[in-house]
C-alpha cells in the first residue's frame, strides 16, 4: 500500500511579488503542494498553465492585461482553482466557474490550508469542469468588450470595437480583424449573445458583421444581397440577415 | 412687530398703497361738497384707516388658513372685525370732523360726514377684508420663502456632509493590499513591515485629519500623496517609478485638500498596475500669474476595459472644482497613445 498523498502540481498567479512571497511561504507547511511555476501577469499564465498542466492554480484576480476570469476561461476547466483577491465582489462569478475557494487577502495560513483541502477532494475525484460554464462566467459582464484567443502559448486580445466580421468554422470562429484572422474555440451562436446587438449584426448563417465596418450594400442576382465592407471584403447575406440588417439602420 | 410696521421701506410703500383708495374716496365725496373740504375731511382718516388695517396682520396669524382651519369661523371672525375696525373708523373720523368744523366752520365737514356715514362705513369694512387678504398673501409668500431657504439650507449641508465623507474616503482594497503587503513581510523583512505599517497609519491619520480642513498648501497634499505612493511601491515594487517637477511659488499655494490625491491614486490604480512592465507617473506642479496648474501623467494600458477605466473619482473632483471655483478652475482629461493626463487649473492663493 502506498500511504503518501498524491502530489499536487501547483501555479501561483500574482501580479504582486510579496504576494507570491507570502503564498509560498504558507504552502511550504503542505508537503504534497508542488510549486511548479509562478507568474506575474495574465499572459504569462496562460503561457505557462497551457505547458505545465497543473493541478491546481492560485489566482488572483485583478491583474494587467488579463483579469483571473479571463485566464481561466483562456486554460479551460481541467484544473482546480481557488481564487486570491483583496476584492470580495466577485465571489459569486468565482464559484459560478467553480472555483473550489475564494480567499479573500488578507488571508492566514489556516485559511489557506482549508482551502487547499478542499482542492485535494476536487482533485482526487478528477472533477472536470465543462468548458461552457467557464464562457458563462465571464459571459455576466455582457455585451463583450474584447474577445480573447489564445494561439498555443500566445494570447491575443482583441477589443471588440476593432473586429471587422465573425467566420464561423464548424465549432470555431474566425475573428478578422484589419487583415488579420485568429481562431476562437467557440460557436458563432455562442458569441453572438454576447456581442453588442446594436453593432454587430448576423448578416448570414456564417457571418456576423461590425456594423461600423459596412460600406455598402450591393444587389447580385435575383434577391440575393452583398454587404460590402470598408476595405473592400464581400460578405453575402442572407434575406433574414438583410431584415435583421435593415432593422439596425432604421 | 409687525412686518410692515418693522421696515421702512415697507412702511413708505404701505401708506402709498393707500393714498390712490383716499383719492377715490375723496373723488366720492366730491360730488357733495367740493375737492378741497373732501380731501380735508377724508385724506388723514384714511391714512388712519391704513393703519387700523395693519391690525388685520395679528387676525390672519391667529386664524391662519390652512388644512386643519374652519373656514367659516375664520369668516364670520373678518366679518365682525371689519365692523368693528370700520366702526372704530368712523368714531374717529366723527372726532375729526367735528375737530375741523371748529378751525374751519365754512367746510360744513361734519355735515358732509354724517350724511355719507353709512357708505363711508361700509367702504371701510370692504377695505379692511381686502386689508386681511392681503395679509393672508403675505403670510403665504413668507412661508414659501421660508420653506425654500430652509431647502436650499439642507441642500448646502447635505452637500458639504457628502463632500466631506467623499474626500476622507479609502480605498478598502487599497487598504486590503497593503495589509497583505505587512502580511508577507513579517517574515521575510521584519524592519519593512513596521515601516509599511508607520506609512500607513500617517496616510491613514493625514486623510482624515485633511478631510475636515479648508484648505491646505500643495506641498502637504504633496506630502500626503507621496506617503501613498511609498506604501503602493512596496506593493508593486519597480513597476511604480514617479517623477516630480514642481516651482517652490507652485507648492505654497493653497488648494482644497485631498484634491490631488484621489489623481494620483487613479494613476497608479487605472494607470501603473495595470501595465505588465509598469511605468513612471509625472507630477508637475506650476504657477503662472493668477493660476495654478498641477498635472499628473501616467503611462495606461489603451485596450484595458471599460471597467478598469476612472470614472466616479474624476467626475467627483470637476463638480469639486466646478462648486468651489465656478469659471475660474477646470479640470482636463486626456488620453492618447496610452498616455493618461489629468491637468487641473485653479485660483492660485498664497498661504498667509
Amino acid at each position: 500500500m502506498n500511504n503518501t498523498a498524491p502530489r499536487i502540481s501547483t501555479v501561483i498567479v500574482d501580479d504582486e511579488e510579496l504576494a507570491r512571497r507570502v503564498m509560498r511561504e504558507f504552502l511550504a507547511a503542505h508537503g504534497d503542494v508542488d510549486v511548479v511555476a509562478e507568474c506575474g501577469n495574465g499572459f504569462e499564465a496562460v503561457k505557462i498553465i497551457s505547458e505545465a498542466r497543473p493541478d491546481l492554480l492560485l489566482l488572483d484576480i485583478q491583474m494587467p492585461k488579463l483579469d483571473g476570469f479571463e485566464v481561466l476561461e483562456l486554460v479551460g476547466g481541467d484544473v482546480t482553482v481557488i481564487f486570491v483577491t483583496a476584492y470580495d465582489q466577485y465571489a459569486i462569478r468565482a464559484f459560478e466557474v467553480h472555483a473550489v475557494d475564494y480567499l479573500l487577502k488578507p488571508f492566514s495560513p489556516e485559511r489557506l490550508a482549508e482551502a487547499l483541502d478542499r482542492a485535494r477532494g476536487r482533485i482526487a475525484t478528477r472533477e472536470k469542469v465543462p468548458s461552457g460554464l467557464i464562457a458563462a462566467g465571464r459571459a455576466r459582464q455582457t455585451p463583450l468588450e474584447r474577445i480573447l484567443i489564445r494561439d498555443r502559448a500566445d494570447v491575443h486580445v482583441i477589443p471588440v470595437e476593432k473586429i471587422d466580421y465573425l467566420e464561423s468554422q464548424d465549432d470555431y470562429v474566425s475573428v478578422k480583424t484589419g487583415g488579420k484572422a485568429y481562431l476562437k474555440e467557440q460557436t458563432l451562436a455562442e458569441l453572438e449573445t454576447l456581442l453588442d446587438k446594436d453593432v454587430f449584426v448576423r448578416v448570414h448563417r456564417r457571418y456576423i458583421l461590425n456594423i461600423a465596418r459596412l460600406a455598402k450594400i450591393e444587389l447580385a442576382v435575383k434577391d440575393n444581397r452583398i454587404a460590402i465592407l470598408a476595405d473592400g471584403t464581400k460578405l453575402p447575406i442572407s434575406r433574414s440577415g438583410y431584415a435583421r440588417l435593415k432593422e439596425l439602420l432604421k | 412687530m409687525h412686518p410692515i410696521l418693522s421696515d421702512r421701506r415697507r412702511l413708505g410703500l404701505y401708506v402709498l398703497g393707500w393714498l390712490p383708495i383716499g383719492l377715490l374716496l375723496t373723488a366720492g365725496l366730491s360730488e357733495r361738497t367740493s375737492w378741497l373740504a373732501s380731501a380735508a375731511i377724508l385724506l388723514p382718516i384714511t391714512v388712519v384707516f391704513a393703519f387700523i388695517s395693519l391690525n388685520a396682520g395679528y387676525l390672519c396669524r391667529v386664524f391662519p388658513i390652512d388644512a386643519r382651519s374652519n373656514i367659516w369661523r375664520t369668516a364670520f371672525v373678518h366679518v365682525v372685525a371689519a365692523a368693528m375696525a370700520s366702526a372704530i373708523w368712523i368714531g374717529i373720523g366723527l372726532i375729526w370732523v367735528s375737530g375741523l368744523d371748529l378751525i374751519a366752520p365754512d367746510l360744513h365737514a361734519r355735515a358732509t360726514f354724517s350724511e355719507r356715514r353709512l357708505l363711508i362705513f361700509a367702504v371701510g369694512a370692504l377695505l379692511f377684508w381686502l386689508a386681511s387678504i392681503l395679509h393672508y398673501l403675505l403670510i403665504a409668500f413668507e412661508a414659501s420663502q421660508q420653506a425654500e431657504r430652509r431647502a436650499i439650507e439642507l441642500s448646502l449641508l447635505t452637500r458639504d456632509a457628502e463632500l466631506r465623507a467623499l474626500r476622507a474616503q479609502i480605498d478598502p482594497h487599497f487598504l486590503f493590499n497593503s495589509l497583505h503587503s505587512i502580511s508577507a513581510l513579517t517574515t521575510v523583512d521584519p524592519a519593512a513591515a513596521r515601516r509599511m505599517c508607520l506609512l500607513l497609519a500617517e496616510f491613514l491619520r493625514e486623510t482624515l485629519r485633511l478631510g475636515s480642513t479648508q484648505r491646505i498648501s500643495l506641498a502637504d497634499e504633496f506630502a500626503l500623496a507621496d506617503r501613498f505612493l511609498e506604501i503602493e511601491r512596496v506593493r508593486l515594487g519597480p513597476r511604480l517609478q514617479v517623477t516630480r517637477e514642481t516651482d517652490p511659488q507652485a507648492t505654497a499655494c493653497l488648494v482644497p485638500p485631498l484634491l490631488i490625491q484621489p489623481l494620483v491614486e487613479n494613476a497608479v490604480v487605472h494607470g501603473v498596475s495595470q501595465l505588465v512592465d509598469g511605468g513612471t507617473i509625472r507630477i508637475a506642479a506650476s504657477r503662472g500669474g493668477p493660476t495654478l496648474t498641477i498635472r499628473i501623467e501616467n503611462p495606461c494600458d489603451p485596450d484595458r476595459p471599460r471597467a478598469k477605466r476612472p470614472g466616479l473619482g474624476l467626475e467627483l473632483l470637476k463638480k469639486r472644482v466646478v462648486t468651489q471655483f465656478g469659471m475660474d478652475g477646470a479640470v482636463i482629461v486626456e488620453e492618447n497613445a496610452g498616455r493618461f493626463r489629468v491637468e487641473v487649473r485653479i485660483p492660485a492663493v498664497d498661504a498667509a
